[in-house]
């Protein structure tokens, strides 16, 4: 079953990188792929709809019990096998969540082995990299391929468009855009052109639906709830993908003049 | 004047450790670090010979996630029944500072009716004296100096840092540590010049506790001059002023001139209080000029760099420091012979008398050997 995959998905905070990247592990487990999702959020909510909605504990919880943490304490299965881990956080503006992060992940490095029988790694981050903790799993060589997901709007075009500066420092490739839809007046051209002149391409164009909110509200993805639902078809696309990419490229960001002309 | 700009490339003296000593020189009895165990574990471990008490939160991996307000209020609390404190500083490190970490709400939290003192500070400043400067205005926040007393302060320190720039330890990237001139040359040399009748000028610039042991030199001198007869011909300045400063540095002061009466050495010249040493260039300076500019040799200890070269036209200059790095800077300001009391700092801490210097000891038994 070819090389393992060990993907981030960057993008504008609210975007919808949670929801996609739990989408898509659900897409690939369906396809037989073995996939774990590791939630980097101190919000912990990238796994919750792959569990029915419920919330895990995350590894940072149980360090600040000080106990021993084994693998089975942190590592749970969700639906159809997708193996599920939320790094957690301090409370909100007490402490370092970014240090957090970075324990975190080297503790689940540490005592996890179904890790090395995967097929398939999202990590799934925050949209504010505010400090390095927050890069710690690229940083730290444990992402071999990033993707950016943004809709065709300003805002998230800017962020998708400094995640490619910062990507390029760090000297990770980008392996993709993902454009998640707002529908915006010709979003599709808008990401596929960006994708294009940053010198990679859109692999997936998702459109905005009710139903993923509403499968999310009930704690599920839309692969698991509405498996027939059309937008089901795209994570499906989406998944295959990912699953096949073995293009990447260093991506060379764009001047700001110039992300303006294309939105407008 | 554009200040010549050199990047720092060598550790520094740590602000951390500055605030700590400031808080020891303001007579608090236990010091708290929040932080990491390991943080300025030597200098803690000094600070305790000193009869102070240094503590840590002991932060650790959890901690720099979870911060560590709960362990600093309880350790306060603890301290409290430990040790009866009259007064208590909490310190904080690289560490708890880049996390965010506050003081006031833990110190809040372990509602102590003991003064404590809050000092928010890093290790990320290029001059230490700025650890300094954070205890004093922390310690006016809550009363315990006023702030006529953090003026004085504020402008010794500036003026600590421009010595340092000068001709100290900020003076260049890399400065080749030097143990000096042999002790046993220099001695010789001082007595010889003694011998021959010539007028010498001994100046004790110490910087606060030092002193203690930079005071024996002076009195060494004196020793054999008083020896071969030609006490007259010495003059003694040092700064032992002791109704200035913050409540130790006084102590010192009173204590080192106690020193000097027992053993028969006058002080000639008070230059001011054991903290001014970076103030008293220009006054010593002055008094030379009007009083002493014949004399033959000087014998400065101390922060011999804080003396402009100027005040010593025509005169042999014997420095004597207590930094390695500082050996090479004074022989370019054009001292004939630089002498190193190497780890004088620690057999400084806890004393309340003068302690005897390699130097001196090497002056003592020298002349005996050459006089006797
Ligand atoms: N294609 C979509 N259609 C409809 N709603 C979506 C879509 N993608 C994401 N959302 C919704 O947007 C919100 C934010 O998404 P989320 O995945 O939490 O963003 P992020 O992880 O980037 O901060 C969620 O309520 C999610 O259900
Ligand atoms: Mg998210």
């Amino acid at each position: 079953m070819g090389e393992k995959k060990i993907i981030a998905i960057y993008g504008k905070g609210g975007i919808g990188k949670s929801s996609t990247a739990s989408n898509v592990a659900a897409a690939c487990a369906d396809e037989g792929y073995k996939v774990m999702i590791i939630g980097c959020d101190p919000k912990s909510d990238s796994s919750i709809t792959l569990l029915g909605g419920k919330r895990i504990p995350t590894i940072l919880d149980l360090m600040r019990q000080k106990i021993e943490i084994k693998e089975e304490d942190i590592v749970f299965e969700g639906y159809g096998g997708v193996q599920c881990v939320e790094v957690g956080g301090p409370e909100p503006g007490i402490g370092c969540a970014g240090r957090g992060i970075i324990v975190a992940i080297q503790k689940l490095s540490k005592i996890s082995k179904s890790m090395d029988d995967m097929d398939l790694i999202i990590y799934d981050v925050p949209g504010d990299i505010v400090c390095g903790g927050f890069v710690a799993p690229i940083r730290k060589g444990l992402v071999t391929e990033a993707y950016i997901l943004t809709s065709g709007e300003y805002m998230p075009l800017y962020a998708a468009n400094n995640i490619c500066k910062g990507l390029a420092k760090i000297n990770t490739p980008l392996s993709g855009i993902i454009c998640n839809s707002r529908t915006v007046t010709r979003e599709e051209d808008i990401v596929g052109k960006f994708s294009e002149e940053i010198g990679s391409n859109m692999i997936a164009f998702i459109p905005k639906m009710q139903i993923v909110q509403d499968c999310e509200r009930d704690g599920f993805s839309v692969l698991e709830k509405a498996p027939d639902s059309e937008i089901a078809e795209v994570y499906r696309g989406l998944a295959r993908a990912i699953m096949s990419n073995n293009s990447t490229v260093m991506p060379k960001a764009l001047a700001d003049e110039r992300l303006r002309e294309l939105t407008r | 004047m554009a200040e010549k700009h050199i990047s720092i490339i060598h550790p520094r003296p740590s602000s951390i450790v500055a605030a700590l000593y400031t808080l020891r020189d303001l007579n608090v009895d236990v010091a708290i670090l929040h932080g990491p165990p390991g943080c300025s574990f030597k200098h803690a471990r000094l600070l305790e010979e000193d009869g102070i008490h240094v503590l840590t939160t002991a932060l650790d991996e959890n901690g720099f996630v979870f911060g560590g307000r709960e362990e600093l209020s309880s350790l306060l609390q603890k301290t409290n029944e430990m040790f009866n404190p009259k007064l208590i500083g909490v310190v904080g490190t690289c560490a708890s500072m880049i996390i965010g970490e506050e003081l006031r709400e833990p110190i809040q939290d372990a509602d102590l009716d003991v003064p404590v003192i809050g000092v928010e500070v890093h290790a990320g400043y290029p001059n230490n004296t700025k650890g300094v400067l954070i205890a004093l205005e922390s310690a006016e926040d809550i009363g315990i100096i006023d702030g006529e007393e953090l003026e004085r302060q504020r402008h010794l320190l500036t003026e600590a840092t421009n010595v340092e720039k000068r001709h100290g330890a900020a003076s260049k990237e890399y400065l080749v540590p030097s143990r000096g001139d042999v002790k046993y040359k220099v001695a010789g040399r001082i007595i010889e010049l003694l011998k021959d009748g010539k007028k010498g000028v001994t100046i004790m610039n110490a910087k606060k506790e030092t002193g203690y042991m930079f005071a024996d030199i002076s009195v060494a001198v004196n020793e054999v001059a008083k020896k071969l007869g030609k006490e007259e011909n010495i003059v003694n300045m040092a700064n032992v002023d002791d109704s200035l400063g913050l409540p130790r540095v006084r102590d010192h002061a009173k204590n080192i001139m106690a020193g000097f009466e027992k053993n028969g050495t006058i002080i000639h010249e008070n230059i001011g209080g054991m903290d001014e040493y970076p103030v008293t260039g220009e006054l010593v300076t002055g008094i030379i000029k009007e009083k002493y500019a014949d004399y033959d040799f000087a014998v400065i200890t101390g922060v011999p760099h804080a003396i402009p070269m100027d005040s010593f036209s025509g005169m042999e200059v014997i420095s004597v420091t207590n930094g390695p790095r500082q050996v090479h800077p004074l022989k370019d300001m054009g001292h004939k012979y630089v002498v190193v009391e190497i780890d004088l700092h620690p057999k400084t801490l806890g004393v309340n008398e003068i302690v005897e210097s390699e130097f001196g000891a090497t002056i003592r038994e020298l002349a005996k050997d050459m006089l006797d």
